[in-house]
């Protein structure tokens, strides 16, 4: 496989990274609103 | 629920630049695959004046009308700006390494994002000098006015009048449009991707920040 697709894949999978942490962040905001 | 379909269009989204970046878009003459680099950085560098200048705007805001929710998104904005200013500053580094063999060429574009950054690391170092909450809200306002007028020049007039290693903007004045049309089709939907990806990230720390300790009784706009 080329770097090319390593490259790809790595910067896929921070990005879903950095996605799913977002929205992990996002609903523990959304509880503690509810909760004030 | 209409907002979390937008999150999952932008999650989509983003990973179809990413794919469209390294798999859609031809390399560029000169550059070859160096030059994928241009969908990420460039996008960084946007998203930080974006956030510099909604700093400003909530500082004018703050002067105008007193209220400390301004200072405090003012300061939230210029974080995130400073963060990708950073992120823009490494990844226009890493190019520079493979391009030019060094990170840092004290290049006119380096040189000018380093006073960029300095400027806004002189904001928050007022910003924890000062320990009454009115003052310091006033005195970073003006700040932040004053640093946003330095933004356009550093990014974007200095650069260009000084000899650079930097490459051409995509649309200069002197040779107009340059870029082939694929690698313009993911650029402009990177652009709209960070865009979207900024506008998610400073609700999140603006609504973080509306829930923090001392912060009751704030308006959340």
């Amino acid at each position: 496989m080329s770097d090319l697709y390593i490259v790809l894949i790595v910067a896929l999978i921070a990005w879903g990274g950095i996605f799913f942490y977002l929205l992990w962040i996002d609903l523990r905001i959304r509880k503690l609103e509810k909760k004030r | 629920m209409g907002v979390l379909v937008l999150k999952i269009i932008l999650a989509f989204w983003m990973a179809l630049v990413t794919i469209g970046a390294f798999v859609y878009a031809p390399p560029a003459l000169g550059l070859g695959d160096l030059a994928r680099i241009i969908f990420f950085h460039v996008p960084l560098a946007w998203v930080s004046v974006l956030a510099y200048l909604v700093s400003m705007i909530y500082s004018i805001r703050y002067l105008k009308k007193g209220m400390m929710v301004d200072d405090r998104k003012a300061a939230l904005n210029a974080e995130i700006g400073l963060i990708f200013t950073v992120l823009a500053t490494i990844t226009g580094s890493i190019f520079a390494r493979f391009t030019w063999g060094m990170f840092w060429n004290w290049d006119p574009r380096e040189s000018s994002i380093f006073i960029l950054l300095l400027i806004y690391c002189a904001y928050f170092v007022l910003r924890s000098a000062v320990e009454d909450d009115t003052r310091r809200a006033r005195m970073a306002s003006v700040f932040s006015i004053i640093a946003f007028i330095s933004v356009p020049f550093l990014v974007f007039i200095i650069p260009r009048v000084y000899a650079t290693l930097h490459p051409d903007p995509i649309i200069s004045v002197e040779s107009g449009f340059q870029m082939d049309p694929k690698m313009f089709q993911v650029f402009m939907a990177s652009l709209v991707g960070f865009t979207g990806l900024y506008a998610w990230i400073a609700n999140i720390v603006s609504r973080l920040s509306a829930v923090a300790p001392g912060t009751e009784g704030e308006e959340n706009v």
